[in-house]
């Protein structure tokens, strides 16, 4: 499968070129174009609907996915097909090897063999961390695609590092974060606009978005009318 | 210290790479993510009665954020929506911002309000303006791209799309052109602004996209 990825960061979409029995699964309503050697496949688990698809779709759901997820296959060799994101934003490939642990709306698409599966974050990270109350991990080996709103950039932990709620992409589980307060007085934190912070330790490679929905929503919000 | 703007112009935010002694400030709310060498102070936004009127009148916020680092670190600053991020270098210089444009500036630079007069605030431009003045780098963001223009006489420029210019420069708001095409022509108000002097102008408009929305709203 190869992959190139165009119209970064504000408007990305990935092309794919699938060979003849290749399949990529990803979210509902991410295909753009595709050619017609290609079949699609909708269901709530695996492709051919075996392994318990009905609690991994509701808990996809939870994650801010869709129930459902998508199979292309292509029948024949030569066959293209693109995917992108609703929003604007940028699109990231990630070489999987191991588990990544991806934010809710953040996972766009990955290659058959990894699996996808959704994660309680706990309540304390659910409440504070600015994210979904579930995590999408994704396991395995393969080609993996994130999206988001904003720039994603990559950063190799070493150590430790810090992120402001509602930054996060995706990270590898050799990170593990915990939340606290950004600067060194809790009310000086709250006061400077940071509030909480999600402090990373481990060693391992972690995904930002350089800006985030929620903080553009709260400034055209108070612009829109009434619903 | 290093700085370097990525991803201009649709999603620009600030890669800032801290040495020891180095001192960065900035509007609250704006880090990404940090190192977690680097440490956070925050602080009035120049004094308690000036941070005040800051954020009532110039749309800033109450507190600002000093970012230093005993050894070294790398820190992202963003802004809230989608746009460009400019930098200017202040030498002894002033400049003035609208409001909410301000993101970031060295320790030499003194933020202060400037008022800018009934008619900026007829206009929907504010009652006061951001003055920046001193010595140092100021970074100011923007919705769309920036563009900036030396202006010579004198120089039209719609509502809200106008970011930042030199004290050289006066303005004042007026009609676009008669009765008829200021009302009907979507023009409206407009910003009249007279040199010499350098002005820095936004592609877009929060506004006209608020406008945009509303009519897809049922």
């Amino acid at each position: 499968m190869q992959h190139e990825i165009v119209a970064r960061p504000a408007a990305s979409v990935v092309k794919l070129n699938l060979d003849a029995g290749e399949t990529i699964t990803c979210e509902v309503g991410a295909m753009l174009a595709m050619s017609t050697g290609i079949k699609v496949e909708t269901t709530s688990g695996k492709k051919g609907g075996k392994g318990g698809g009905l609690m991994k779709g509701l808990k996809r759901m939870f994650s801010g996915e869709n129930f459902f997820l998508n199979h292309f296959t292509a029948d024949r060799a030569g066959q293209t097909l693109i995917l992108g994101p609703q929003l604007m934003g940028d699109v990231v490939h990630h070489n999987l090897s191991g588990t990544l642990v991806v934010q809710g709306s953040s996972w766009l698409a990955s290659e058959e063999g990894i699996e996808i599966d959704a994660s309680w974050q706990g309540f304390g990270k659910a409440l504070f961390s600015g994210e979904s109350m579930f995590w999408v991990k994704c396991s395995g080996h393969g080609d993996l695609f994130l999206n988001s709103f904003g720039a994603i950039y990559e950063v190799n932990v070493d150590g430790g590092f810090t992120v402001d709620t509602g930054h996060i992409v995706a990270f590898e589980d050799t990170l593990q974060f915990k939340i606290g307060k950004a600067g060194a007085s809790l009310i000086g934190s709250f006061l400077g606009g940071e509030g909480l912070v999600c402090k990373f330790t481990g060693q391992g490679k972690l995904y930002c978005q350089s800006h985030n929905p929620p903080s553009f929503g709260a400034l055209l919000g108070p612009k829109l009318k009434a619903r | 210290m290093e700085a370097e703007t990525r991803n201009r112009p649709s999603f620009a935010n600030i890669k800032v790479d801290l040495g020891a002694g180095d001192r960065i400030i900035a509007e609250a709310g704006a880090m990404a993510s940090m190192s977690s060498s680097i440490n956070v102070t925050t602080r009035w936004n120049g004094g308690c009665f000036g941070a005040f009127l800051r954020r009532i009148f110039g749309g800033e916020t109450l507190f600002v954020n000093e970012f230093t680092t005993a050894s070294q670190g790398e820190l992202v600053l963003t802004q809230p929506m989608p746009g460009d991020i400019e930098c200017i270098e202040l030498k002894g210089t002033t400049l003035f911002l609208q409001p909410g444009a301000f993101l970031a500036c060295e320790p030499g630079v003194n933020l202060g309000l400037g008022w800018a007069g009934i008619a900026s605030f007829v206009g929907g431009e504010g009652l006061f303006r951001l003055k920046v003045s001193g010595n140092g780098k100021i970074w100011f963001g923007a919705y769309g791209g920036i563009f900036a223009k030396e202006v010579e006489g004198e120089y039209v420029v719609d509502t809200g799309h106008l970011v930042a210019y030199e004290p050289s420069i006066s303005i004042r708001m007026g009609m676009a052109g008669g009765i008829f095409s200021s009302f009907f022509g979507g023009e409206g108000l407009v910003t009249r602004v007279t040199g010499p002097g350098r002005i820095y102008m936004q592609s877009r408009s929060l506004d006209g996209l608020a406008a945009w929305t509303n009519g897809q709203i049922w």
